[in-house]
């Protein structure tokens, strides 16, 4: 039996044409800078990648085969799993109690929004150089301090969480940005409301705050997952190849840039980047799924 | 409201569209993305220190034939990704260095521009003058894709005020490298304060491939297909590197690593270290190193007396699709020019390839003895590489690491890596 | 009550200069280092702290060698312009895939969230092949290409307007409003907070942006200021007090563009009960 036409109404094709009108310049430009790129890549897996994207070889699943019994690439990808656990908790705490202390009306609140958010606008470069000197085992600021001479960034058991303090203190002012955006959002009476009935500071954080600011920690705790699992740019800049502690804390970006920039086995590389990428969908994913139990849209 | 809405939006139109014009010495209708600045050649180099010196260089050149360049320096990372995307379909500078790390993939790929008529017809390159093999890591079959720009040699570097403490006599051509363990020792002081020599685990071209050649061993074979770190002359050279370790004469590997052998030296923490030709600018800035360093000739092997320096050189290459090609070739050819190396030498920026113009190199910085690196010349083996030299170098380095932490014997260690290094070079 | 209030607003306040001296020591450190002569910078023993002469040699150099009004003018236009690509494309995205229904939106949502997950490294290549090929390369537009488009800043805005009340819309339809009207004179005003921390966000990323600057734009006049200070680490030695001086005046726009940004969220988008 034919199924009934169902009438489109002149409001869903209205939606349908502008849906689309409003988003073609964003897709079109996703799709052709980036998206291609990555079936490309994910293409270049199945290779062994000869000179200069000539020559390649079809091999399969040979790449594939060759990572999951590398025990480099799982020591990465543990170690990368090590400092996201380690950065995105962190950070995310701090700077929402510090988005909501300075969101209030307070003296110097101008300041203090100001100097949390410098880290942010430091050159690579001179962080990486500035906290190598901080967490050097000889003669860092540190370890003077402390009158310890712990191997902060050489020590194959500490290096990766030394890094995460790292990327803790560079993001704080990232996510206090973005805490504080969603809290301006937040209208006011709720909290006056609240005082009237009695509510205490405390109270009114976990009842009125986080419930409604539930969208952006959402997005914050997706956006920093994926970012914390990319992270090379630290890991590159702070340790030395020659490092000890490296191989129980390169990353697997660290590992695919090494393989694809360095070795020119762009194959393989590709092979470790699709490993990411499936780790970070399926996290992804579950997030999506989780955010329908403790997110609250309007 | 509604019109001023409108207004902004095209308003950001209008200069979004401007942006494609909007080029630094405006670019209008590039055909294939190529340079029609009037011919300005654009050359690529990823050392900054050597920028003002040929700048100066290439001004000369500009002078003498009206042809413009303009010198770009490009962090060594980002450069090769430069290379390679140029390579792959992009545009490339028109003159850029090479290296031997990379070379034999570009040259046998057809990327670089191919001098060999233009090089035997020149009246400025004469391409007799240049080390052999040098000349060999810029020729693929039979073709020359480069012009030998410069060469470096070692030298051994120490600190003549712990030495003096010590008691010492300072390095000259009779040390041996039992003499370099012997004395590292010494001076070596308990408290930590102090080490005798520092040589880390990847100082293959500054140090251990020296002490490898010079007992007679090898790291890889003249044919390229076999690794030479199972060979026992190479195992008993590199084993001087392990009683370093064990005599508790070099920092840790920790300390090393965060601190490179260079900064230990001008820090006062450590009495020796090996190192390049190259470094010789950073070192003439450093008032420590100026007032208590200076080097001398390599230790050399006590059985056979050899001395050896390894060295390396880079080369000048064009890309075989640029626009400019007649015009690129003129400049390499200038460059490479007895003249220009001459000057090369005399402005302190490179010992030069061209034969004997790098005398007066030494000159550049007269505090120290560079005389050593001029004498380090007598017996040059050119550093070891393959292919995919990065593969293995990168694998041996790695496997020294359990040699520093005392977890391997540097006998396993060198058969390991000669094993992978010939499963990496049977893939070539 | 009085002192109840007092003793919380001194820890706060004691909790706030905490935070900001650990947030700060590296800069010091910075700062300090940009005083000091190279030998000092790089001294590892004995530790120095203070320099010994407070020396103004490297910010005089690093002022005379690098031509910082072309790199500030380069830079900000790279910034303003992926701004302002970056606001425009996502706002409009972020709204249709927040407010509209429409086929396959949910496809090309998952699009989006998926260039997120995608290392950014892996673009540089392909994307320098295409600006090449389209001979935008040391241009301005070359620059920002790869900031044409934005998917974070897409999700964002999404999120943005999902926490906008439905009705809205609906009153604005029985006003006779269609849907682009809706969306530029009612629901993108209520968003104006996001899009300015995207346009924090996108700033500050631009800014930092390294490798593709590095590699798409290497004539003298047309570089930003990542690639100059990335220049100055030379490949054995850096002069660290210049790559300090240096970054330190490259990051003062930056602080100045945050600082007037920054107003915008105080003065008020968040009104008391506005958008009811």
């Amino acid at each position: 039996m034919a199924k009934p036409k169902k009438k489109v109404t002149s409001q869903e094709r209205n939606e349908f044409i502008w849906g689309w009108i409003f988003i073609i310049p964003t897709m079109l430009g996703l799709i052709i800078l980036n998206i291609i790129p990555i079936f490309q890549t994910i293409y270049k897996s199945f290779f062994k990648t000869g000179d200069f994207g000539r020559g390649n070889i079809f091999v399969g699943m040979e790449n594939y085969q060759k990572m999951f019994a590398d025990t480099q690439v799982w020591q990465a990808l543990l170690n990368t799993l090590k400092y996201a656990l380690m950065e995105v908790p962190f950070s995310i705490i701090i700077s929402l109690v510090l988005a909501v202390l300075l969101n209030r009306k307070m003296r110097g609140r101008s300041v203090y929004r100001t100097i949390m958010f410098l880290p942010m606008v430091a050159a690579p470069a001179a962080v990486a150089m500035v906290w190598r000197w901080l967490f050097n085992s000889d003669f860092g600021l540190l370890n003077h301090v402390l009158g310890t001479k712990i191997n902060w960034i050489s020590s194959p058991d500490i290096a990766i969480y030394s890094i995460a303090v790292i990327g803790i203190w560079s993001i704080i002012g990232y996510n206090m940005v973005l805490f504080l955006s969603g809290l301006q959002e937040i209208p006011g009476d709720y909290y006056e409301a609240a005082s009237i009935d009695g509510a205490t500071g405390l109270k009114q954080f976990w009842h009125i705050t986080c419930p409604l600011l539930s969208p952006t920690i959402f997005f914050v705790l997706i956006t920093r997952i994926i970012g914390a699992l990319q992270v090379f740019d630290l890991i590159f800049m702070v340790m030395d190849k020659s490092n000890p502690a490296l191989m129980k804390t390169q990353s697997l970006v660290y590992l695919f840039y090494e393989y694809s920039f360095r070795q020119k086995d762009q194959g393989y590389g590709s092979a470790i980047v699709v490993l990411l990428l499936t780790v970070i969908m399926i996290v992804t994913v579950f997030q999506m799924i989780g955010q329908k139990k403790w997110v609250h849209y309007n | 409201m509604k019109t001023r809405r409108i207004a902004a939006l095209c308003m950001c139109a209008v200069m979004t569209a401007s942006l494609a014009a909007c080029g630094g010495s405006g670019d209008k209708g590039a055909s294939e993305g190529g340079k029609d600045k009037g011919g300005k050649l654009s050359v690529m180099i990823w050392d900054n220190y050597q920028e003002p010196g040929l700048k100066e260089i290439i001004a000369d050149f500009t002078e003498e034939t009206g042809i413009e360049a303009e010198l770009q320096v490009v962090q060594w990372n980002e450069y090769w990704t430069l290379l390679e995307a140029g390579a792959q379909g992009g545009e490339m500078p028109d003159v850029f260095w090479m290296h031997s790390n990379e070379s034999q993939r570009y040259m046998s790929n057809e990327i670089l521009l191919d001098l060999t008529d233009k090089a035997s017809d020149s009246e400025l390159v004469d391409m007799s003058k240049y080390p052999e093999e040098i000349k060999e890591l810029y020729t693929y079959d039979g073709k020359v894709y480069g012009i030998p720009k410069d060469i470096d040699t070692i030298a051994l570097w120490y600190n003549k005020t712990m030495f003096d403490e010590a008691g010492v006599d300072y390095p000259d051509e009779t040390w041996t490298w039992d003499t370099v363990v012997e004395n590292a020792k010494k001076l070596t002081k308990e408290d930590g304060s102090q080490y005798g020599i520092a040589i880390r685990n990847d100082n293959n071209q500054e140090a251990y491939y020296n002490i490898v050649y010079d007992m007679g061993g090898e790291i890889i074979s003249d044919d390229k297909k076999t690794s030479g770190y199972d060979d026992p002359n190479t195992i008993k050279a590199m084993q001087y590197i392990e009683k370093l370790i064990q005599d508790g004469s070099m920092p840790s590997m920790e300390t090393m690593s965060e601190n490179n052998p260079d900064i230990l030296l001008k820090s006062g923490k450590s009495a020796m270290s090996f190192h390049g030709s190259w470094m010789v600018s950073t070192f003439k800035q450093e008032d420590y190193i100026k007032e208590n360093c200076d080097c001398a000739v390599m230790p050399m092997d006590a059985d056979s007396g050899r001395r050896v320096s390894i060295y390396n050189g880079l080369g000048w290459a064009a890309a075989a699709n640029g626009d400019n090609t007649e015009n690129a070739w003129k400049l390499i050819e200038y460059l490479g020019s007895e003249k220009a190396q001459q000057k090369q030498a005399e402005l302190g920026i490179t010992m030069s390839a061209w034969d004997g113009t790098s005398d007066t190199w030494a000159g550049c910085a007269p505090e120290f003895n560079l005389q050593a690196y001029l004498d380090m010349r007598d017996d040059m083996v050119v550093r070891p590489y393959s292919r995919n030299t990065v593969t293995w170098e990168n694998r041996a380095s790695e496997i020294f690491k359990d040699v520093y932490s005392g977890n391997m014997s540097m006998e396993d260690a060198c058969k390991q890596i000669a094993e992978e290094m010939n499963a990496t070079l049977s893939e070539e | 009550m009085e002192a109840k209030k007092k003793l919380s607003t001194f820890v706060i306040h004691a909790v706030c200069v905490l935070v900001s001296i650990t947030m700060l020591i590296p800069f010091l450190w910075m700062v300090l280092t940009a005083f000091k002569s190279v030998p000092e910078s790089t001294q590892v023993d004995p530790f120095i702290i203070f320099p010994t002469v407070w020396r103004t040699e490297a910010f005089t150099a690093v002022m005379e060698n690098m031509n910082f009004m072309l790199l500030y003018k380069n830079t900000l236009l790279l910034i303003f312009f992926r701004v302002l690509c970056a606001v425009l494309t996502a706002t409009l995205a972020g709204y249709a895939f927040a407010r509209l229904n429409f086929k396959g939106k949910n496809v090309m949502f998952s699009l989006v969230l998926f260039q997120m997950m995608i290392p950014s490294q892996i673009f540089i290549i392909p994307q320098y092949i295409m600006v090449s090929k389209i001979g935008a390369l040391n241009s301005i537009f070359g620059l920002v290409f790869p900031g044409l488009v934005t998917a974070f800043g897409t999700f964002l805005l999404k999120q943005a307007y999902m926490t906008l009340p439905k009705d809205l819309e609906e009153a604005a339809r029985l006003d006779g409003c269609n849907i682009p009207q809706t969306f530029v004179f009612i629901m993108a005003p209520l968003a104006r907070s996001s899009m300015v921390a995207l346009g924090i966000f996108t700033a500050v990323f631009a800014f930092k942006d390294l490798m593709w600057p590095m590699i798409v734009n290497t004539e003298k006049d047309m570089l930003t200021l990542s690639s100059a200070l990335a220049k100055m680490q030379g490949q054995y030695a850096t002069n660290f007090p210049q790559l300090m001086a240096a970054s330190l005046i490259a990051c003062l726009p930056m602080i100045v563009i945050y600082v007037i940004f920054q107003k915008q969220f105080i003065e008020g988008i968040a009104t008391s009960g506005g958008k009811l």
